[in-house]
């Protein structure tokens, strides 16, 4: 097996430590850092793991979470500049490969980038740099392999990664999921945005940066028809400046901002980089707190699950959100079925992944599950068991049997 | 007991669906004459549309709920509508409509009204919103609730809808003016330690069982009030919960034979102190 990730990180660590429980041979890692630096490569690792050839046999390939790395993540900046050098077709995983990034950096400038905690660099930029390592990656892994073993295939990867694309492949595949606002084209800026929740009468929406994971660039958003006033929650904040333009990043705790002179330029920002908007459903209650679902599906089986409970719109468990399994929440036998279900469904949209963690709400009243998300890299689930086994032993178990 | 709880949800607000139906429904069926309790949830765009046809429904409907003791007007979170933008209405009307009534529990306190507050046997009578309005509290203490038993009034901030100050709350802490109440909760205030200090002393505490000072912005200063008071020492119970008190003051509350809930110390942004619920 080779694993594409961040080295010494504790996706990593959990999954060699599942395979060494399951008695299988360490996973090669090939690091983001030496991947984007050329000083690895997929060959290279295949030859290394005696994965070529006739004797070699089809290794498992999975790519891991890039996040949590800044030198990664200004490697995939660099990557995604339009001065990059790159291969033919290199954004054809890109979603959204034609639209251009606002305000591109350079090469140059992506390289002279400093990491400053939390701070948002260039999300669209990021994203093109991380769909070309991706497109990279799927042609050299055709190289090697007649039938490469990806366990979430890059192209499902990107799209995954793209909350637009997401959202259009569910409804294709007729996943429940919230109804759009409007297809991002016609909702360029604040302005249009907000003329839109009136003229549809979507007064509450949630503005998602189409390539954010977690709760970065999360918005629950809401106007007032009557009086005007609005309300947005959400982890973004920025900075102004006199002699440059603002800088955003994503704060440790969620704020409220009532003020449109605050919430203008962070929809427009969001906007700009490209930004799913969707119906805010409210979202079933558990006492005076609300809850969803992350529901990991392997192998076409939902599995391990763990529900989000939070006194706020936005659940993410970093949060303060507070983690409880769903028999805890007494969810009724049907209800968890019809999570379980739904969330096999979304997975089977995407016919080249086995594995991804669904983020499912149960709509308030109508007790409807709705896929609000899918994550290709949300596996990373604590203290969360199935059949006595977690996450990863229990992928290694499903998928992972061969060397 | 026999509760109903009636709410409308998005789609089928949109799809025209009204509270006033499901409320003839409910009051036209089988389990109308059984019901105690009444929860009235969202009743569709609540930030548009304010409660006073569903009052004007219930008042009408009042022969056919014998039964009804409890209600609620505007059970709803921050998944449904923000509480500063349910909009309500004159809610005295329901007062006299059911003058059996025992609890009344209302959320959100834009256009609220309670004018005339009376009633002879309303045993509880509980406001949760983010900002009660100064006309609002001069109506409860300007009315008459002989068996009032618990007062729960959530004072909030000035942003949505307290417009008044500790002068406003004080003639409800009057000696007689609920001679049967034994719950008093003022809380979640931006001033909290100014009506800890005022009520530390007040006869009023030689009636209550429970004092409430919860998930406003109590400080040491309101503390030290608290705990220097015979009055207070006599309560069955202190809820203090959510407050900015330091770690010393909440020990020497927790070793004063107080019965007190000290529970979701905050911190302080910035010397910036927040009612728990201001929105």
């Amino acid at each position: 097996m080779i694993v594409i990730g961040n080295a010494e990180n504790r996706r990593t660590a959990g999954l060699q430590e599942a395979r060494k429980l399951l008695g299988l041979a360490p996973a090669v890692v090939v690091p983001y850092l030496d991947l984007l630096r050329g000083s690895k490569s997929l060959s290279e690792a295949a030859e290394r793991g005696g994965m070529l050839g006739r004797s070699g046999g089809r290794p498992l390939l999975r790519l891991d979470a890039p996040g949590e790395h800044f030198e990664v993540e200004r490697e995939l900046i660099m990557l995604g500049a339009p001065d990059a050098a790159r291969e033919r077709d290199a954004d054809r995983l890109h979603p959204a490969g034609d639209r251009s990034d606002p305000q591109p950096m350079s090469v140059r400038a992506a390289a002279a980038l400093v990491e400053q905690r939390g701070r948002l660099y260039h999300p669209s930029q990021w994203f093109r740099g991380y769909s070309r390592l991706l497109a990279r990656l799927e042609r050299e892994a055709e190289a090697l392999w007649p039938a490469p073993r990806w366990m979430n295939a890059p192209a499902d990867i990107a799209d995954m990664f793209d909350k637009r694309r997401t959202h259009e492949v569910l409804t294709t595949a007729g996943v429940p999921v919230p109804r759009l606002l409007a297809s991002p084209d016609e909702i360029p800026d604040y302005e249009t945005l907000h003329e839109t929740m009136i003229k549809k009468r979507l007064h509450r929406i949630f503005l998602k940066l189409a390539t954010g994971s977690g709760a970065c660039g999360v918005v629950a958003y809401q106007i007032n028809p009557r009086t005007g006033a609005e309300l947005a929650v959400t982890t973004v904040g920025f900075d102004s400046f006199i002699a440059k333009p603002p800088q955003y990043y994503n704060a440790l705790k969620l704020r409220r901002y009532t003020e449109q002179a605050a919430i203008r330029p962070i929809m427009n920002w969001l906007l700009k980089h490209g930004a799913h908007a969707e119906q805010w459903v409210a979202k079933a209650g558990y006492g005076d707190r609300t809850f969803d679902i992350r529901q990991l599906v392997i192998g076409g089986e939902a599995c391990h699950s763990v529900a989000r409970v939070s006194r706020t719109p936005i659940t993410n468990l970093h949060l303060r959100s507070e983690r409880m399994s769903l028999d805890e929440l007494q969810l009724s036998q049907g209800v968890q079925d019809q999570v379980k279900s739904c969330a096999e469904g979304a997975l089977a949209a995407f016919p080249g992944s086995s594995v991804a963690g669904i983020d499912v709400l149960i709509g308030r009243g109508s007790q409807q599950p709705y896929v609000v998300d899918v994550n290709p890299f949300g596996d990373l689930l604590y203290n969360v068991t199935y059949h006595g086994m977690d996450a990863y032993a229990w992928q290694m178990k499903r998928l992972g049997f061969e060397r | 007991m026999t509760e109903v709880k009636l709410s409308i949800g998005y789609d089928e607000y949109e799809e025209g669906k009204k509270m006033q139906d499901m409320l003839e429904e409910l009051a036209n069926g089988p389990a109308a004459k059984e019901l105690t309790s009444l929860i009235i949830g969202d009743w569709g765009g609540a930030y548009e549309n304010d409660s006073s046809e569903i009052v004007e429904t219930l008042v009408r409907l009042n022969g056919q709920f014998p039964g009804l003791r409890k209600l609620f007007i505007g059970d709803m979170d921050f998944e449904e509508c923000e509480v500063s933008w349910i909009l309500q209405s004159n809610l005295a009307p329901l007062l006299t409509a059911y003058p059996e009534l025992v609890s009344l529990t209302i959320k959100g306190s834009s256009q609220l009204e309670l004018d005339p507050a009376r009633h002879e046997k309303l045993e509880e009578l509980v406001i949760i919103c983010g900002g009660l309005g100064e006309d609002v509290i001069a109506s409860i203490h300007g009315g008459q609730f002989p068996r009032l038993k618990k007062l729960e009034l959530y004072m909030g901030v000035d942003d949505y809808g307290f417009d008044g100050d500790l002068d406003t709350i004080l003639p409800l802490i009057e000696p007689d003016k609920f001679p049967a109440l034994t719950y008093l909760g003022l809380k979640n205030s931006e001033i909290q330690d100014e009506i800890a200090i005022a009520l530390a002393q007040a006869p009023i505490l030689d009636q209550l069982h429970t004092l409430d000072l919860s998930m406003g912005t109590l400080s040491d200063k309101g503390a030290e009030a608290l705990l220097g008071s015979e009055r207070v020492k006599k309560l069955q119970f202190l809820n203090l919960s959510h407050h900015y008190m330091s770690d010393v003051m909440i020990s020497r509350l927790q070793q004063s034979g107080l019965h007190v809930d000290v529970s979701e110390q905050q911190e302080s942004d910035d010397d910036y102190r927040y009612p728990a619920l201001t929105e």
